[in-house]
């Protein structure tokens, strides 16, 4: 007892002459353990935020000091045909990201829960996971690589079997749907190991149950496993959304944005314009804009999730 | 019992009315099952092969890095890419190594910290206000970081940091979804552990070091592993604040020397990848239980 015991363990248990009881001691502590954390969030993320919305308002280099527009960065919104097909880009992206990636996660997620050996399972596993951990601008080197034109491997592979080349990156059609292969490759395995936790979680008796009833495995699929796994698929769906509207490692360096814009992603359109053109109040304005889109997506999802997610 | 439900729900008339034709219900399922099958093979054929192309092209002869057919196994052993990598002036490759370092381990080191202190005030402290703040942090996890990209320039320009590690250091200090999964972890410890200690006259330092700490192990690991890897893989930060190649990190240095790196040499670029894949991969296959256990808990990506 005597070694636990401690001078600030003192002045918490009994009054002191300073008056310090023990409430006033326990609040001090836990101010004191948040400090850190709080600091850096407001420096870093909330007051950033109130900057962002002033910048919308600001033209602002960042060498001269910020001039005052009004309303010119928002009408300039409504004016911007590149940040209009930079939203469409980014809405394609999205779109086919997240649905690939979820339905490939799933997919997987249940064949690997399927009964095997566990080498068999170990190995499944592992090659479907690891990309999910290298360093997405690294291995976008390694598939610029093997989308190449000249001398590119998947182009060798495909005129193997006898198929004329495809310009991977280097055709504004084709650019989106590479960003988007190499964004499959990378994540689906991380969507992969979220659906299976959440298979996982599903009690067997329900499956054993069905069974007796007669129930075949489709209508296992069907009714046992999608119900269940709703809530993990609402889960996933809405930070791949989250996340796919963001993306820029990817983009920025298999493809650069190009060609002509066709994978200019809105992440990458928010860098040309903040950081190479250096006209930060618009690129705030621009970032603003998908902070509400976000907003009010994920508002929506929470709504609609009422119709479709079964929680227990 | 509710629970009960789902299994209720199966259409009985549907697998009745099917049940006539077994042998069409057994060939339909042995299609999907083989469909499965195929797809899980073809899928992990898919993420495999860049890899082992990455690897096998890595050990390549230099002079025939872009020979075709491709080879998606080592067929040479040639380590001499590597060393030309690691010991070439004009790369430094182990101090962009050493600079990657650095970074993911400072900034593990305190997040980890920083995050379970204010967990633990969070999840188990009483003082004013402890809910609204604790509020504000899960409301700044809605922020996308994307938004905050250009006034984070800004102050970091006005710090000083341009072209500094602290400007990649500083705001990973901590981490509101740090905070959030480790609060949970302390508000599942039971009660009288705290108040025990209370009696024994322990402070709250002590509490949280001794006896609350080491009790949220699990938790810890998986954070650490992550906020390591999202600093470790982090390519905009370093692409934003780092001007001097002496300062890069491994993954700017990848992208942006990659043309320069042995005057376009695809093997020397592979090689240089593989350095920075290699330590992932190691760990990967021997913590891979814990790494996808602690992801399907938390949710974190890498």
């Amino acid at each position: 007892m005597g070694a636990l015991t401690s001078p600030e363990a003192v002045a918490g248990t009994v009054k002191t002459r300073k008056g310090w009881n023990f409430r006033k001691y326990e609040a001090v502590a836990g101010y004191s353990f948040i400090l850190p954390s709080v600091l850096t969030i407001m420096v870093f993320t909330v007051i950033p935020i109130f900057i962002a919305i002033g910048l919308v308002f600001m033209e602002y280099d960042i060498l001269s000091p910020a001039k005052f527009v009004g309303f010119e960065n928002i009408k300039m919104i409504f004016k911007d045909a590149r940040l209009g097909n930079s939203y469409l880009v980014t809405l394609r992206f999205v779109v086919l990201a997240t649905l690939i990636n979820n339905v490939l996660g799933i997919l997987l997620a249940v064949g690997v829960n399927r009964s095997m050996p566990g080498f068999l399972k170990y190995i499944f596993r592992t090659t479907l996971f690891f990309p999910v951990l290298t360093t997405s601008a690294s291995l976008a080197v390694v598939w610029r690589f093997l989308m190449a034109n000249d001398r590119g491997i998947l182009n060798y592979l495909i005129n193997q079997l006898g198929l004329p080349s495809v310009p991977w990156i280097s055709s504004t059609e084709f650019a989106i749907y590479s960003v988007v292969i190499y964004d499959v490759w990378r994540a689906c395995g991380y969507m992969m190991v979220l659906y299976l936790a959440g298979l996982q979680g599903i009690p067997e008796q329900y499956y054993e149950a069905a069974k007796i009833d007669g129930a075949n495995s489709f209508q296992l699929f069907r009714y046992i496993t999608l119900p269940l796994l709703s809530p993990t698929a609402f889960f996933c769906v809405v930070t791949s959304i989250i996340g796919a509207a963001q993306v820029f490692d990817n983009a920025m360096v298999l493809t650069g944005g190009g060609p002509q814009d066709a994978t200019r992603l809105i992440a990458l359109y928010i860098y040309e314009k903040g950081f190479k053109a250096f006209e930060m109040g618009y690129a705030s304005t621009v970032s603003v804009t998908l902070l509400i889109i976000l907003l009010l997506i994920t508002l929506f999802q929470f709504w609609f999730s009422k119709k479709w997610v079964n929680y227990e | 019992m509710t629970t009960v439900n789902p299994v209720r729900n199966i259409d009985l008339k549907a697998a009745g009315s099917s049940s006539g034709n077994v042998k069409g219900r057994s060939s339909l399922r042995f299609l999907g099952e083989g469909l499965l099958w195929l797809l899980m093979i073809v899928m992990a054929l898919i993420e495999f092969l860049p890899i082992s192309w990455l690897f096998a092209n890595s050990l390549r002869d230099p002079a025939v890095a872009y020979n075709l057919p491709p080879s998606f196994f080592p067929t040479e052993w040639n380590w001499q890419n590597y060393i030309t990598v690691i010991s070439s002036p004009q790369i430094k490759f182990l101090l962009f190594f050493f600079n990657s370092v650095k970074i993911a381990a400072i900034v593990t080191s305190v997040t980890l910290l920083t995050c379970s202190l204010a967990a633990f005030a969070f999840g188990r402290l009483r003082f004013p206000g402890r809910n609204m703040l604790f509020f504000m942090f899960l409301a700044t996890m809605m922020i996308p970081g994307t938004v905050v990209l250009v006034p984070n320039f800004i102050i970091i320009s006005r710090l000083g940091w341009i072209d500094s590690h602290l400007a990649l250091i500083v705001p990973s200090l901590t981490s509101a979804f740090g905070i959030f999964l480790l609060r949970q972890q302390f508000m599942s410890l039971p009660e009288a552990l705290m108040d025990a200690a209370k009696i024994d006259g322990a402070g709250y330092l002590r509490i949280f070091f001794q006896i609350m700490l080491p009790l949220i192990g699990p938790g810890l690991s998986a954070l650490g592993i992550f906020t390591f890897l999202g600093s470790w893989n982090n390519y905009m930060g370093p692409l934003l604040f780092l001007r001097t190649p002496d300062n890069y990190t491994f993954p700017l240095a990848i992208v942006t020397l990659q043309g320069y790196m042995g005057s376009g040499n695809r093997a020397h670029v592979l090689a240089g990848i593989m350095i920075s894949v290699a330590p992932v991969l190691a760990f990967f296959l021997a913590a891979q239980r814990f790494i996808i256990q602690g992801i399907a808990v938390t949710g974190l990506k890498g």
